[in-house]
């Protein structure tokens, strides 16, 4: 499109639905155009419209012009000192069935920066939606001026007064490219010594300076969503995102953070998305489309024009406008960008990244959060770490009590209990997981925060208890045992572990009192420095733990029981004793179909939902401490996906997340299952 | 000497070999005593749910008057007290309170303690003051108006359903009619509210509610041990056949009942075909080769996918695709607003039959195999075909196992939360899937669900103290009914191995 009359265009924007561009050119006209038939709908000269103090001396001109980032105003530096804003968005009707765009603007608002009234260097301006202003330029003296128009509003009367604050400082070195952050508190320069200066700005005052060294001569200079990370472009062609890191020392300085391959050319100009962290470049004769927080070049290209002297990222980040050619400019090309998910890379899911704010890489995941302009942080690592440790807490409980219970069942029973208890052990299984997440994370996690010395105390008493209980019974007479079927002294056990427990409650706060000095949590975090949630690995690994017991008991029986009997006549003939033929003969026999149960209850673990959505504290964190909470793949699907607008970025990071949890649970499935096909085999030629 | 370990005394090993199968002993004891415990947990829970307990009034040291029912006591050498629960929400804000047993002066179970069961605001505990009518006292001191109140409470319900009749009545289209409906309503709402109750706190704070939004009044001290096995008995009624009040933290779970059932159904009509079909196939017609058993693999792995991930299935497959797929076709009037678009029972039912497929198969298929061969044979060489074969011999001797299967399915499918929860269960749904209206069917309609109104009640709800022990009736119900399926499954299985037992030769 080429914008009549136009010459170089130094700013441009678009409305949200491309109907229409505006321009603004180093002579001081503002147009609009619609970009359908090419027709101008609007136009002004913003230097006429204005009477600056004294009568200028030469003809003033716009000596340089920005869109503010994240605005919808156009920004520009005089030649005679003073520093223009002028409001350029569109407001959209509906007629009928159509829509109609139309141009909604202000008069330009002008800040004298130079009391003088000479021409500036490079400046940055922000507004607010009151109308507070700031506007920072480099005077023709070389010294930086910040002025600062306040608006307060009178509550009372609704009516607003206004004050005027300047500041002016020394800078070191010549200033070629300057930002202020939306909200108006930081100022950003970068140098032809390549150095980035950063002011932190409190009322319209500049506080101290810190200098970053950069290298190569800054060309430009623009912030990306959020107002924090710094985009900067070299004249060398290196193109870079920076942001304040705090440092050891407690003090805040910009580092270089993302880096992006050396570009051809000197960075001419950079555009940022007003919706996500990606951001256009131009430098030399080359364009391109970054993201930032994955460090990732999403597309480079040919610029479409020579000479580019505007760039700007259309607000629905669906589309560029790039203006410049020839030798007087006034041209401007159009592009489509399709950028579906910019966020999404190998390296942002599993690997670490930087994010805004952090101290130094990191896995994190957070989706959402409560302002638009946060940074999405889908790295799947904390969440795969939380169930492998949900997982590994659980089937430290599940493995040893299903295992040594079916081998106890299958060897040492009578086949009369054995009926019984097979219905007892499918009851278990069938007991549904939301009630037993439901009794973890209500009833149990309350009472193991209160019991966890009785908790601990358990794990030494009650194998003591079953020990003596076993002794006692072994020193019965045998006529009096013999009456009673192989195995009965278990169910007798059960009794005895249920008073074992009923102990180790009433022991536990002596207990506590004698080991950890009365308050369990209190010496944790003392000897330890490990944290107590409530809702903690302990809790899920005892509720998840009972889900996997069953499964791995059923499996394990049936390995046990279907080891051929010839095997154990042969080994009981040859003079062992049955404890010696069910640990040399029997175990490892059956040890295949072992392995397989242990896989199938590992694949139930790592895929269980609602237990570990109800018994934690569903924290996205990375800690192995067992009095942590944690966050699973599972759960976090089932929290997040009801929210996830479909096709977005994070429906499809979580169907990723499911199909991890496919792959997962079918590998080990398939191992089991070829594991348990080979036993078979195996024991019909036994 | 060092001995070897094979020359170990015979005695000393045989005595670790014995211990150590007592520990083995010990686990297996453990996962029962596992069992038993979570079962005696919801049964005492979710059963002391419904029984009334005595009021007791707590004279405290510092004055005050504490009136309310005795949930839990905790008496060890450090900590002595016990957790009232003492309603009234509306005036003192919490449902439950712990009191110390040393700021305790006096425990009294005072005989004119009413308990108050109401529309809104939970439960009140206090006595009765007064009974007005149009602001004009018409009874007082607790004796007349419990007398009084009995009566007029009864007719103010009548008069509440006979409201609620109406309102659900609806419009009936000619203006004129609508207007007298609703002139009549107002009148009928004033009415009703016309007689209000006084009531005191034991701390002597009179709070006047209308007579109409009292549910029930009892005199709990007053109540024999028959007495109080029939409010028992209502309460669970009503448990069972209510709808939910104070979104869901009270009254019954009719709906929720009536969802997971309607569910279960639904998803029986699709896994029945499709795992039947499946497992006549796999037993009786294909080739027993590498490619059924690679099937069989599947049909397990299917059985081991997580939950979770048939969820993701089903809201992807199913209730984007599939159902914007028919929005698109048969209800573009009323989009962008999804019809089948988004979660309802529907697809919550297809997800669950994916889900329990595998069950069925494999137990059908155990059924097949369970038919003997001899059976078989004799059908054939009496002339049937292998159709007739099947249809006629083969699946009702093996129908027990196909019902066990479908059991085991059924009783899988009432548990399951996780898939559900993000293809179409709500909170509360404002409808059944069953009504009145044509085509009386709403497969599209959100439902409710035991499960979820666990997770939902006990974990989303702002008033946790006071919901779980709702919550843990809800579970109970639910582990009942799991529990006797799997039963009932688990007996046809051990009835029909048995049958077949002999005859397999």
């Amino acid at each position: 499109v080429a914008v009549a009359g136009a010459g170089r265009i130094g700013a441009l924007l678009a409305d949200e639905h491309r109907t229409h561009v505006a321009t603004l050119d180093s002579s001081g006209v503002a147009r609009v155009v619609r970009l359908a038939d090419g027709k101008e709908v609007y136009a002004s000269d913003v230097l006429q419209q204005t009477s600056p103090g004294p009568a200028p001396a030469v003809l003033t001109v716009l000596t340089a012009m920005a869109v503010p980032a994240q605005s919808r105003y156009f920004s520009a530096a005089t030649s005679d000192g003073r520093v223009m804003l002028k409001k350029m968005d569109f407001t959209v009707t509906f007629q009928g069935s159509g829509r109609v765009v139309t141009p909604d603007v202000t008069p330009p608002v002008f800040l004298e920066v130079d009391p003088g009234y000479r021409p500036l260097g490079a400046f940055a301006a922000q507004v607010d939606e009151d109308g507070g202003a700031t506007a920072a330029a480099i005077l023709a003296t070389g010294r930086l001026a910040v002025v600062r128009r306040a608006v307060e509003l009178n509550e009372m009367t609704g009516e607003t007064a206004e004050a005027l604050s300047r500041a002016e400082i020394d800078v070191p070195g010549r200033v070629t490219a300057m930002v202020l952050d939306p909200a108006q508190r930081n100022l950003y320069a970068g140098t032809e010594g390549g150095d980035l200066l950063w002011w932190p700005l409190d009322g319209g005052r500049p506080g101290e300076l810190k200098v970053a060294g950069a290298g190569a001569p800054v060309t430009a200079l623009n912030l990306l969503l959020g107002g924090k990370s710094l985009a900067v472009g070299q004249g060398n062609g290196a193109l870079s995102v920076w942001f304040a890191v705090r440092q050891t020392d407690d003090t805040q300085r910009l580092e270089r953070i993302h880096e992006f391959p050396r570009q051809p050319g000197a960075v001419r100009e950079i555009a940022p998305s007003q919706r996500d962290k990606s951001f256009l470049a131009v430098a030399g004769r080359q364009l391109g489309l970054y993201y930032s927080t994955a460090d990732r070049t999403l597309w480079t290209g040919p610029a479409p024009l020579a000479g580019s002297t505007a760039l700007f990222y259309t607000p629905k980040a669906d589309g560029a406008y790039l203006a410049g050619g020839g030798q007087n400019g006034g041209q401007i090309a159009e592009l489509d960008i399709h950028n579906p998910h910019p966020e999404v890379t190998l390296k942002s899911l599993f690997g670490k990244v930087w994010y805004e704010g952090y101290d130094q890489p990191a896995w994190v995941w957070q989706s959402s959060g409560a302002s638009n302009d946060l940074e999405p942080k889908l790295s799947l690592v904390p969440l795969m770490a939380g169930t492998l440790k949900g997982t590994f807490y659980s089937l430290l409980l599940a493995i040893p009590l299903g295992v040594f219970g079916a081998m106890y069942t299958s060897q040492f029973m009578h086949p009369v209990y054995k009926r019984y208890l097979k219905p007892v052990i499918e009851i278990m299984a069938s007991l549904p997981s939301v009630v037993l997440g439901f009794l973890a994370g209500l009833w149990l996690a309350p009472r193991i925060e209160r019991a966890m010395p009785a908790l601990l105390l358990g794990l030494a008493v009650l194998p003591l208890l079953v020990l003596l209980a076993g002794f006692l019974w072994n020193a019965l007479p045998r006529a009096f045992r013999g009456r009673f079927p192989l195995g009965t002294e278990a169910i007798l056990f059960v009794g005895v572990l249920a008073l074992g427990v009923w102990l180790c409650m009433g022991l536990s706060r002596g207990f506590e009192r004698l080991a950890f000095a009365g308050d369990f949590k209190a010496w944790l975090l003392g000897a330890t420095s490990l944290g107590f949630d409530q809702r903690n690995a302990v809790v899920v690994g005892l509720a998840m733990g009972f889900a996997v017991i069953p499964i791995i008991f059923a499996i394990a029986e049936d390995a046990f029981s279907n080891v051929p009997q010839n095997l154990v006549a042969g080994s009981l003939a040859l003079g062992a004793n049955r404890w010696q033929t069910v640990t040399r003969v029997v175990l490892p026999t059956a040890s295949p179909g072992i392995f397989s149960a242990v896989m199938i209850g590992f694949g139930r673990a790592v895929g269980e939902t609602m237990i570990v959505l109800m018994a934690t504290g569903n924290t996205p964190i990375m800690s192995w401490n067992p009095f942590n909470g944690f966050r699973t793949l599972s759960a976090n699907i089932a929290v997040e996906i009801p929210e996830a607008p479909q096709g977005g970025s994070l429906y499809r990071t979580l169907f990723l997340a499911g199909l991890l949890l496919f792959v997962i649970t079918f590998l080990l499935n398939t191992v089991a299952e070829l594991v348990r096909q080979r036993l078979r085999e195996r024991y019909s030629q036994l | 000497m060092p001995r070897s370990r094979d020359m170990k005394p015979r005695g000393r090993s045989e005595a670790m070999g014995r211990a150590l199968t007592w520990l083995c002993g010990g686990a297996l004891a453990f996962n029962l005593l596992l069992v038993i415990a979570i079962l005696a947990l919801l049964a005492w829970n979710g059963l002391g749910y419904f029984w009334q307990r005595d009021l007791m009034e707590l004279d405290l040291r510092d004055g005050r008057k504490v009136l309310g029912e005795v949930w839990e006591v905790e008496k060890t050498a450090a900590v002595d007290r016990m957790r009232l629960k003492i309603g009234n929400r509306d005036v003192a804000g919490l449902d439950f309170a712990w009191i110390d047993g040393k700021d305790i002066a006096r425990r009294s179970l005072p005989r004119h303690a009413v308990m108050l069961e109401r529309l809104e605001w939970g439960n009140f505990y206090g006595t009765m003051a007064e009974l007005k009518r149009g602001g004009k006292v018409i009874a007082s001191g607790p004796d007349a108006v419990w007398k009084a109140f009995g009566p007029l409470h009864e007719k103010k319900r009548e008069e509440l359903a006979k409201i609620h009749e109406l309102e659900q009545g609806g419009m009936s289209g000619s203006p004129a009619e609508d207007e007298r409906l609703a002139d009549r309503l107002t009148r009928m709402r004033e009415q009703f509210s016309a007689e209000t109750l006084v009531m005191l706190t034991a701390d002597g704070e009179a709070k006047e509610m209308p007579v109409g939004t009292v549910v029930q009044a009892l005199k709990p001290n007053e109540l024999g041990w028959f007495a109080k096995l029939r409010v028992y008995g209502g309460r669970v009624w009503e448990f069972v056949s209510a709808d939910p009040r104070e979104s869901n933290t009270e009254g019954g779970i009719f709906p929720a009942i009536f969802g997971t059932v309607m569910m279960v159904f639904l998803m029986s009509f699709a896994v029945a075909p499709l795992g039947v079909l499946a497992a006549l196939y796999l037993r009786e017609y294909a080739r027993q080769g590498f490619l059924v058993r690679l099937v069989r693999i599947a049909v397990n792995n299917l059985a081991g996918v997580p939950s979770i991930v048939f969820g993701m299935f089903g809201l992807g497959f199913f209730v984007y695709v599939l159902g914007g797929s028919i929005d698109r076709v048969f209800f573009p009037e009323s989009l962008p607003a999804p019809t089948f678009g988004t979660g309802g029972i529907l697809w919550a039912s297809l997800t669950l039959a994916l889900l329990t497929v595998p069950v069925v198969i494999v137990a059908a298929e155990e059924g097949l195999a369970a038919v003997p061969r001899i059976v078989r044979e004799g059908s054939l060489a009496l002339g049937a075909t292998k159709f007739e074969t099947i249809r006629r011999v083969v699946i009702p001797a093996a129908a027990p196992g196909i019902l066990t299967g479908m059991i085991l399915a059924m009783a899988r499918a009432a548990g399951e939360v996780a898939p559900l929860m993000i293809v179409g269960m709500v909170k509360l749904a404002p409808a059944l899937p069953v009504d009145g209206r044509p085509p009386f069917l709403h497969l599209e309609r959100k439902f409710m669900h035991l499960g979820f109104h666990i997770y939902d009640v006990g974990f989303q709800s702002p008033n946790v103290e006071a919901t779980t022990p709702l919550v843990f009736a809800t579970a109970l119900l639910l582990i009942l009914v799991v529990t006797l399926m799997n039963l009932v499954a688990i007996a046809l299985r051990n009835h029909l191995r048995r049958k077949y037992a002999g005859s397999a030769v």
